[in-house]
């Protein structure tokens, strides 16, 4: 299987108070292509900065990244992210369908393959809900055709029918179009039922990296084990001073 | 013990009347954690804010009893409720980090308390992980995260030593690790013979916490089961 994406001893820091800050410190990882990578690890271990490098946002101040794309994109990056959902995803004053910009059929079968209800078109931003807003983001980077698509916490704030529904569509989108997917999200559960590997992140470092199915079935880190068992709610308040 | 019913919630907008909830009817009794499992929009917090009537009565109305130590809290002046909700029946609310005024330190906030029983507060953050009292006195609320706002709108709630505390999504948003913590606190509470009555659509959640459960549907509430009985009749909630 061929590579989509290849980091190498990537580094971020902050300056705080005069006082330097290490965001993220030596990550490497490859991404193979067509399979989707979850990230996952505690509030404040450095999830959202790494989305925001790979998508080319913030440039590391060490170590590089390689990308391996199949075509040859010239106007628009390859690599798109769809942000955490904060209300502010879409602009709330236009028009779904001049936010889409594509008519006919190819307007029929991309809200067809998001989701999203013919009648939403006509409405504007602002009167759609949380959830309905994602789909129109997503649909709107789709039309841009990426190879690499980056999912920050799109899983956060919605109730359970509505994770369950975004979560097939992401496995659609990586089956029926072949897109290559880097999912962050602190929810362990969703990430097992999605990604073929996860990294887990501890203090902007990856403390284990493997399979899904290995690393929830034999984590091997103190620290995985540990959250693993926090997503059951099965944690006494001993594991916490450890 | 708090006895409920309610008719009809009702909001009123541009003269048009929509019925939010109807013909809902429980009782919470000590001990115990009861749980009211919905979709977004469902009207979960709105119900929460029924109970107190917790809402701006220009738009929102309220038929029914909600019956506390004898007492009609619907029938209750604005000031007799406000000493309820500061004293015994606490809310932690779903947006914590907008609980707080933006311009006061959480001094303001913990001040109040620091006659009464201090040590019980600085037990309650050790327990929360949260910064020392000293440090997060000097603090703004933009300057802390949703999880910890979280925390410390619950560390509030309970130094109050209320008997009933109301939680809208306390899990919403924050870290597993975290939400561990506060069901641990939370099942420590009603063992002392208080009262939890919390809403969410964290099925986990649920299963884990709840002595009983119900269902909010269609402006309507199933009867409180528990947690065999309520997923065995409600087999079909998808499992994420």
């Amino acid at each position: 299987m061929s590579i989509i994406l290849k980091a190498e001893n990537l580094h971020y820091p902050v300056h705080q108070d005069g006082k330097e800050k290490i965001i993220l410190n030596n990550i490497s990882f490859e991404v193979k292509r067509n399979s989707i990578l979850g990230i996952s690890g505690e509030s404040g271990s450095g999830k959202t900065t790494l989305g925001r490098i790979l998508s080319g946002i913030l440039k590391p101040t060490a170590g590089k990244i390689n990308y391996y794309f199949k075509e040859n994109h010239k106007r628009v990056s390859p690599v798109q992210m769809l942000f955490q959902n904060t209300g502010e995803i879409i602009n709330p004053l236009r028009k779904i369908r001049s936010m889409l910009r594509i008519k006919g059929e190819a307007l029929e079968r991309l809200i067809e393959i998001v989701g999203i209800e013919k009648e939403l078109l006509d409405k504007y931003g602002y009167e759609l809900s949380g959830g309905e807003q994602q789909r129109v983001a997503l649909a709107r980077i789709l039309t841009v055709k990426p190879e690499l698509l980056i999912l920050d916490e799109p899983f956060s704030a919605q109730d359970y029918e509505s994770q369950k529904n975004l979560l097939n569509l992401f496995l659609s989108l990586k089956k029926d179009l072949n897109i290559t997917m880097i999912c962050i999200a602190h929810n362990l559960k969703l990430l097992r039922k999605l990604a073929d590997e996860v990294i887990i992140l501890y203090n902007g470092e990856i403390i284990e990296m493997n399979k899904t199915e290995e690393l929830f079935d034999d984590p091997q880190q103190a620290y995985t084990k540990f959250l693993i068992k926090a997503e059951k709610y099965d944690l006494k308040f001993e594991d916490f001073k450890q | 013990m708090l006895n409920v019913i309610l008719n009809k919630v009702t909001i009123n907008k541009e003269n048009k009347e929509a019925i939010i909830l109807k013909d809902i009817s429980f009782h919470l009794e000590e001990k115990n954690i009861y749980t009211i499992l919905g979709k977004n929009g469902s009207g979960k917090s709105t119900l929460l804010k029924s109970l107190t009537s917790l809402f701006d009565k220009r738009f929102y109305s309220v038929e029914g009893s909600v019956f506390y130590k004898k007492k009609d809290l619907l029938k209750l002046n604005d000031e007799e409720l406000s000493d309820i909700r500061r004293n015994e029946i606490r809310y932690v609310f779903q947006d914590p980090v907008n609980s707080f005024d933006h311009l006061k330190t959480f001094e303001y906030y913990f001040k109040n308390f620091f006659t009464k029983d201090e040590n019980y507060i600085k037990e309650l953050l050790n327990f929360f992980l949260l910064p020392d009292l000293q440090t997060l006195s000097q603090m703004y609320p933009y300057e802390v995260s949703g999880g910890m706002a979280q925390r410390i709108n619950l560390v509030l709630a309970l130094a109050a030593k209320p008997k009933i505390i109301f939680l809208d999504e306390p899990t919403s948003g924050i870290d597993a690790p975290i939400a561990n913590l506060i069901i641990l606190k939370l099942k420590e509470f009603v063992n002392e013979g208080n009262i939890v009555l919390l809403v969410t659509h964290d099925i986990d959640l649920t299963k884990k916490i709840s002595s009983k459960i119900a269902l909010l549907s269609d402006s309507a509430l199933s009867g409180f089961y528990s947690p065999e009985e309520f997923f065995h009749i409600h087999s079909l909630i998808p499992e994420v």
